[in-house]
């Protein structure tokens, strides 16, 4: 999917808790891109064999959706969606 | 005891005594451990496509967990395809694979490839062991994990020199399943009860959560009218009389014209697949939703539910069915209307009968459907064989109908009839497959020789890639492009090299001798069906558009009625 251009689409933070494997931040992204949001803004802490990531996601479809995809991850433990939709950053 | 030894152990705990697989470099180890054991059965594919394949028709037939192993590089990527098809379809299945050893990981070594990295958008999940003493661990959440809430394929990649190594850690206790909780349905009951014109919409969901005789039920003390998706086909048993079949893109004008005039759309395992729906906001437009199923990601995700009910369709299914034995829903119009609509604009007869005429795909299916036992398993292949078989065709459970839906994997049904004989040596299983899909895993004639599976091959041939034959004609102007196969070989010819015994039939009264021929022999056995070339699949609904607007079969030519010298 072919993301729209970053300043009309809605704007979201996402924190994330996870454990620390192998490609345990590759699978976060590939289902943050695959699921149409792209990442604006990314931190990540390993605090005692997890991973405490903040993410800003831009995109057009409704976040829940992510929200419920991550969930499923297996090593995911919890996903915080903060303060629903942010200002749409303007151009 | 080594890593290898480990991963057999695990096996035997867990009753896994059949696995498919292909040797090489790596996984050396997992193989030399084999020749001592007894106790699990290693089937040798030719392909570790079809390997990966064959487990998931295992599992498919089973309900059980389906393994393959393979090595690194070249023989982890030749999974690939059957570990998407399975993940599309969530099929449980545990993937196994050598790598190359720990410390060259990442030095670009003889075939080694990223494969943890590769498997990740197919998988439920993936591992990459680095620590011999994690392997019982590991092996025990994988199992679990693969069967556990919505299935799926679980991938475990494993250097070399850890197979290799001695195991210190025990292993720990099972996970165990997760039972959700208690379901409240009384709200969906109010809802179900307010209803004039409710209607069933089940899928692979049933099968998946082992809910067939729990569904079977509901549907029977309910009298809903229901339609199924292609993976759905056979949840309501072939004899009961509210069973409209498939809907959707290639489903009947009557189960279509139910979902659209519904007022209440029960959605039991099924995913709401733009296959089954067609445009989304001309589907079912006049209907509440109320949506069953085991994954909550699933909920909401394409069309928003009136009333969501995610849990343990048994137990969910069970709650429905105690609610309305003592009071059962008053729809006996709606269900006459339905059953009008079947009647008349169902799948029952192909108009072909000429006895001298070219055979049609449909014609075919539907005496094979006469014919064949009632507990057959029919694997699929893709392409109009595979409408035809899942419009004439009726199935008595999901678990006879063995079809790649999510993936629409051309080259899975002769290895997913393997999987499935592997299930019961004594079952009848037949794959029904096209000229182009035949060819795809073609090399599996020798896995049925070597281990005289009695597997019956149909190949409907028509010399084409059918289906896209079939849309190039409709939405492309009659544009052919790339779909010829008149060249193919003779495949009478190709299944005696492999020692099947084949024959061929072009005729409609050649039909009933073939088949019961075929079935008769007590042994594989490959039938050549030749069919019309411009035969097309109808109804469609062209992709992108509303169910509403269906297209069904123009007045037949007099070409296609001519017979057959
Ligand atoms: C691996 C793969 N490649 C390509 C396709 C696209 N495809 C779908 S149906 C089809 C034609 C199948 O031909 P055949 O097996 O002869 O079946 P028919 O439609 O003629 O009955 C093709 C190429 C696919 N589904 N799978
Ligand atoms: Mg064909």
């Amino acid at each position: 999917m072919k993301p729209q251009s970053p300043s009309s689409m809605p704007s979201y933070t996402l924190n994330c808790r996870m454990a620390h494997e192998a490609a345990a931040l590759e699978r976060l992204c590939q289902v943050v891109r695959i699921r149409g949001f792209r990442i604006a803004r990314m931190s990540m802490e390993s605090v005692d064999g997890e991973l405490d990531i903040a993410l800003t996601l831009e995109g057009a479809r409704p976040i829940g959706m992510l929200q419920s995809q991550l969930e499923k991850l297996h090593t995911v433990a919890e996903v915080v969606l903060d303060g629903g939709v942010l200002q749409s950053r303007s151009a | 005891m080594n890593g290898a030894q480990h991963i057999l152990e695990a096996f035997h705990r867990h009753s896994i005594n059949t696995v498919f697989g292909y040797p090489g470099g790596c996984i050396m180890p997992l193989y030399d451990a084999l020749v001592d054991d007894v106790g699990v059965e290693h089937v040798l594919c030719r392909h570790e496509q079809a390997c990966a394949l064959a487990a998931d028709g295992y599992a498919r037939a089973s309900g059980k967990l389906g393994v393959c192993i393979a090595t690194s590089g070249p023989g982890a990527t030749n999974l690939i395809t059957g570990v998407a098809n399975a993940h599309r379809d969530s099929i449980p299945m545990l993937v196994i694979t050598g790598q190359v050893p720990a410390g060259l990981i990442g030095t670009d070594a003889f075939q080694e490839t990223d494969v943890l990295g590769m498997s990740l958008g197919i998988v439920k999940h993936s591992y990459l062991i680095d620590n011999a003493d994690e392997i019982p661990a590991i092996l025990e959440e994988a199992i679990e994990l693969a069967q556990s809430g919505r299935p799926g394929p679980v991938w475990i990649d494993i250097p070399k020199d850890i197979l290799l190594t001695d195991v210190k850690a025990d292993t720990p206790p099972s996970p165990g399943h997760q039972t959700p909780g208690a379901v409240d349905i009384s709200e969906a009951m109010d809802m179900l009860r307010s209803a004039r014109k409710p209607l069933l919409y089940s899928g692979g969901g049933v099968s998946l959560a082992h809910a067939e005789d729990a569904f079977r039920e509901f549907a029977r003390t309910s009298g809903l009218p229901a339609v199924a998706t292609l993976k759905g086909l056979g949840n309501a048993g072939k004899h009961n009389p509210t069973d409209m079949g498939m809907l959707g893109m290639h489903g009947s004008r009557a189960a279509n014209r139910a979902v659209d005039e519904c007022d209440l759309l029960l959605v039991i395992g099924a995913r709401l697949d733009d296959r089954a729906t067609g445009r989304l906001d001309g589907f079912a437009p006049n209907a509440r939703m109320i949506h069953v199923d085991a994954d909550a990601a699933e909920i909401n995700k394409l069309r928003p539910a009136d009333i969501a009910l995610r849990g343990d369709l048994n137990s969910i299914l069970a709650a429905f069915t105690a609610e309305l034995a003592d009071a059962p829903l008053d729809i006996s119009n709606w269900q006459t209307q339905c059953r009008t609509w079947h009647t008349t604009s169902g799948f029952h007869a192909a108009d072909n009968e000429e006895p001298l005429s070219p055979i049609t795909g449909p014609a075919f299916i539907r005496q094979l459907s006469g014919i064949a036992p009632d507990d057959t398993v029919i694997a699929c292949d893709v392409g109009q064989h595979q409408m035809w078989v899942a419009q004439y065709y009726r199935f008595d459970s999901p678990r006879h109908h063995l079809t790649s839906g999510g993936l629409g994997t051309m080259g899975f049904g002769l290895p997913a009839a393997i999987g499935a004989q592997f299930t019961d040596r004594s079952a009848t299983v037949i794959n029904v497959t096209g000229d182009g899909s035949f060819m795809m895993n073609a090399q599996e004639l020798a896995t049925i020789r070597r281990y005289n599976l009695p597997i019956k091959l149909i190949v409907l041939d028509n010399q084409c890639l059918g289906m896209v034959r079939q849309q190039q004609e409709l939405f492309y102007d009659n544009r052919e492009s790339q779909i010829n196969l008149d060249d193919n070989p003779d495949f009478v010819a190709m299944a005696r090299a492999f020692d099947i015994p084949a024959l061929r039939i072009e005729r409609t009264d050649q039909i009933r001798r073939g088949i019961e021929t075929i079935l008769a022999y007590n042994g594989p056995m490959l039938l050549h069906v030749a069919i019309a070339r411009e035969e097309n699949v109808w109804p469609i609904v062209k992709p992108g558009a509303s169910n509403r607007d269906m297209i069904d079969e123009p007045r037949r030519t007099t070409a296609k009625k001519e017979q057959v010298a």
